[in-house]
């Protein structure tokens, strides 16, 4: 019943095909990249971290193919003021930082030195992920 | 060393292994409805990688089978 009247139903267009495809690559590699840091056996973390790259290229290959076919609109480029902008803040917030780790780390505190839990001995109430 | 994986790892595992056979239909549908020869090309050979990693998974779930205990463990 896909054709009444002799009338054909529209097609999807190139572009949408192709982003159903290239949307689904990118969610797939979020999944593979949290399924990597969820597991623990190691052969099975590293299964999921060459599948996070596989699914990587991927997903890079086909935005390539897309924006050559121009399936695809890149983002017009931002003004070199917001670049500026952003570069003022997080200058200060790396100072900022930098004195915060100076500080903890010069034994300011020396009864407490930092990381100065034993080694080998396990917390009581450490909490149990999994 | 291969250890048991943990329920977690398997759900994991088998939601992947449905991604990749709906992204296989999916490349296939769309490698045949795109006219533009060289995304419909690239689409084509993304059908075989999602299968080979389909296998990678299954291949998984098969090494791991022999290492699951049998009963709950506790």
């Amino acid at each position: 019943m896909n054709q009444q009247n002799g009338m054909q139903l529209p097609k999807l267009p190139d572009a949408d095909w192709a982003y159903t495809v290239l949307s689904d690559l990118k969610r797939v590699v979020r999944e593979y990249a949290t399924a990597a840091t969820e597991s623990t056996c190691p052969d099975v973390r590293k299964m999921f971290t060459d599948l996070t790259n596989s699914s990587l290229q991927m997903q890079g290959d086909l935005y390539n193919a897309m924006q050559s076919a121009n399936m695809y609109d890149t983002s017009s480029p931002v003004l070199r003021q917001e670049i500026q902008k952003q570069i003022q803040t997080y200058t200060q917030t790396q100072q900022q930082t930098q004195q915060f780790i100076g500080q903890r780390l010069s034994g300011l505190n020396p009864t407490q030195p930092f990381m100065a839990q034993p080694m080998g001995q396990q917390q009581s109430d450490a909490p149990l992920y999994n | 060393m291969l250890q048991p994986i943990s329920g977690k790892e398997l759900e994991y595992i088998a939601d992947s292994m449905s991604n990749e056979d709906l992204l296989m239909k999916q490349c296939a549908c769309a490698a045949t409805s795109i006219s533009d020869a060289g995304v419909s090309q690239l689409l084509s050979q993304m059908v075989t990688t999602h299968g080979q990693n389909y296998s990678t998974l299954m291949n998984a779930l098969n090494q791991h089978q022999s290492l699951a205990p049998t009963s709950p463990q506790n």
